[in-house]
């Protein structure tokens, strides 16, 4: 959570840079969907949904770390847990923005459940969604206090003429 | 946000340590400022955007006083000001350390808290958010 930059493994991208290949990114109509651009895949047609929270795979195989849906959707790294940017969250609900605390709160707690499910390439969707509306509260914030600055030095001005 | 958005080290040891220690730098500053500029007076810090709009307590309101009671030692009053308030700084607090040590160890991010604490900690905040507008719940109003 609060482990910014921390890198988890070599091949993992940026989770900074924006994806070009991931459509789904700026459909805010549909959070929970897959994302649009994927291609039918054999195994993805039972994946998402049935083959998650613990079931037993067949020949043993670790839940996590293996490629669930026969493909690697948009090169995901299995590896390190998304950020979610819970930390953001907390701060942005307690002394700034409440609204845009709560959203991000409830996107942080889907990084994790999609990365608990094995839906890697949602959670990381998720992800970027947290950062966005982390983005905006700090900004939010920002905006809070210069008009409020703003307003103080109006006040004064009036009570000096 | 410029922070995560910096190059990773993965050799771990002081270097990387920069991070964490940068954002207790920050931390220490402004709850300096607040400990020094008192919220209990009007005029010194702007009034909840929610508050002025609505008339009703958000789930922060009281955290600039409660941070301020810390400041002085004054646990009871900063439990009276904001309960979740000061239950957070005990948790970031947690958090951080953590994130120190892990730095200091360059080691990966792998454990991931259940989905579940995530919503409850949504449930608690918009519960608390209710209850102390209530008039049963004005001990937790600031």
């Amino acid at each position: 959570m609060s482990d910014y930059g921390n890198p988890a493994d070599p091949n993992k991208p940026d989770p900074n840079q924006p994806d070009p290949n991931q459509p789904g990114q700026a459909d805010w109509s549909q959070p929970s969907e897959p994302p649009t651009g994927q291609p039918p895949v054999g195994q993805g047609d039972q994946g998402y949904g049935t083959q998650q929270y613990g079931q037993q795979q067949p020949y043993g195989q670790p839940q996590y770390g293996q490629p669930q849906y026969g493909q690697q959707p948009y090169g995901q790294p299995t590896g390190a847990p998304p950020q979610n940017y819970l930390v953001w969250a907390i701060l942005s609900t307690l002394f700034c923005c409440l609204p845009l605390g709560i959203a991000s709160i409830v996107f942080a707690a889907q990084v994790n459940g999609k990365y608990e499910a094995g839906d890697h390439a949602g959670a990381q969707e998720s992800s970027e969604k947290a950062k966005k509306f982390a983005i905006w509260s700090a900004i939010a914030g920002l905006v809070v206090i210069g008009l409020y600055i703003l307003f103080v030095i109006v006040i004064a001005a009036g009570s000096d003429s | 946000m410029a922070v995560s958005a910096l190059p990773a080290t993965s050799t771990g040891g002081v270097r990387a340590l920069w991070a964490p220690l940068g954002a207790a730098g920050l931390a220490l500053a402004a709850t300096t400022y607040i400990g020094l500029v008192d919220p209990n007076e009007s005029g010194h810090y702007p009034t909840c955007p929610f508050l002025a709009l609505t008339g009703n307590f958000c789930p922060g309101c009281g955290s600039l006083r409660a941070v301020h009671a810390l400041t002085s030692g004054d646990v009871g009053a900063a439990l009276s000001f904001n309960v979740l308030t000061v239950a957070a700084v005990v948790v970031l607090a947690g958090l951080w350390a953590r994130w120190l040590l892990r730095r200091w160890r360059g080691e990966p991010r792998r454990a991931v808290a259940p989905a579940w604490t995530l919503y409850l900690l949504l449930g608690v905040i918009v519960v608390f958010w209710v209850v102390r507008n209530l008039a049963v719940g004005e001990a937790l109003a600031p």
